[in-house]
């Protein structure tokens, strides 16, 4: 009989202890990473000429896409998708939207000019960034994102082959998630929405 | 007279009707609206076969482009390529679709920025020496 009243006591304890850790999320369409990663410092430029270090990830959320300004299909598309995405979560009232910025794998080309007709064209407030090729590959490689250009090209026209994967960052400049192709604009904004939730939980 | 001439209509309608089922069909083609200043523009159309061979896609060609090129993205493990196309076949009885992502045309954008609303000419040459005018809307998708 005494076990009997023991129960509650044991339920309540349990339910307890599972609030104080909050629930891994379940996301539509991107990875968790199980630890956020340290990504360390990068020299990089935004289109307006000023520096993009590790601290303009900080204190706030952002987005990257990496790709080239002469690709056609596969970049334009993923920039709209995430436009879309960021207007669902303006049209939400989500505060404090995360940035997004997209950052060029063919930095011999792309230049900030370019990219600052380029992004914009997309949503308002996306943001190009480029910098030293040798800058570029030091950071993309600590991020898993890889390029190339495509084998059998030559000349002005090269092809460049690159990850599709949009990264996620978190207010302390950490990687957090990998969102991979095919990508969907709500499902990106619900999973967005759910890792920040957790996110600030777990603080 | 009168109804020769009924039966005449008649025959020409219905050889018209027959002529209109077998040919190439090519619907909903429009080019991807780009940014100012991007260089290379991408151009989707769908292409319907109603005979009972292969249709080989062989050249496209358009006075607004210095070139149009074939290819095809592809996402292997991750990553997006994009291949040339020398042709696209479309199958017997069956349609190709050139989409986001898949299949499409690739030109240098024009001195002249395309917005929304343009139209642009394009001339299919398919193997079999069929040739098609199909005329391109320019939006955002």
């Amino acid at each position: 009989m005494k076990i009997l009243r023991i129960i509650p006591v044991l339920l309540s304890l349990v339910l307890i202890l599972s609030c104080g850790q909050p629930q891994t999320p379940a996301l539509q369409q991107g990875t968790l990473l199980p630890q956020a990663k340290v990504i360390g410092d990068f020299s990089l430029v935004d289109q307006n000429d000023q520096p993009f270090t590790r601290e303009r990830l900080k204190n706030h959320w952002t987005f990257a896409f990496f790709g080239y300004t002469h690709c056609p299909d596969v970049c334009p598309t993923s920039l709209a998708m995430l436009a879309q995405m960021q207007r669902r979560l303006e049209k939400a009232g989500t505060p404090e939207l995360p940035d997004v910025i997209f950052v060029s794998v063919d930095p011999e080309r792309d230049t900030l000019a370019t990219l600052a007709t380029y992004v914009p064209y997309f949503h308002p407030d996306f943001l190009g960034v480029t910098g030293e090729p040798d800058e570029i590959h030091s950071f993309t490689r600590r991020l898993g994102i890889l390029y190339g250009k495509a084998e059998n090209d030559s000349g002005e026209n090269y092809l460049v082959d690159h990850s599709a994967s949009v990264l996620l960052f978190d207010p302390d400049g950490n990687m957090r998630a990998v969102f991979g192709p095919p990508h969907d604009p709500e499902k990106m904004a619900n999973d967005f929405i759910a890792i920040r939730n957790y996110y600030e939980e777990s603080q | 007279m009168k109804s020769f001439i009924l039966a005449t209509i008649l025959l020409l309608s219905v050889s018209l009707a027959v002529a209109a089922e077998t040919q190439t069909l090519v619907s909903d083609a429009w080019v991807r609206e780009a940014p100012p200043g991007a260089s290379m523009l991408a151009g989707y159309l769908t292409i319907e076969n109603p005979f009972d061979e292969d249709q080989v896609l062989v050249d496209v060609s358009s006075p607004r482009f210095a070139h149009v090129m074939m290819h095809r993205s592809e996402m292997v493990d991750g990553m997006a390529r994009m291949i040339h196309e020398e042709s696209i076949t479309i199958p017997a009885h069956g349609k190709t679709e050139l989409k986001p992502g898949s299949y499409h045309l690739m030109m240098p954008a024009p001195d002249l920025r395309l917005t929304t609303g343009d139209t642009v000419p394009f001339v299919l040459r398919f193997a079999n020496g069929e040739q098609l005018e199909v005329s391109a809307e320019v939006r955002k998708p």
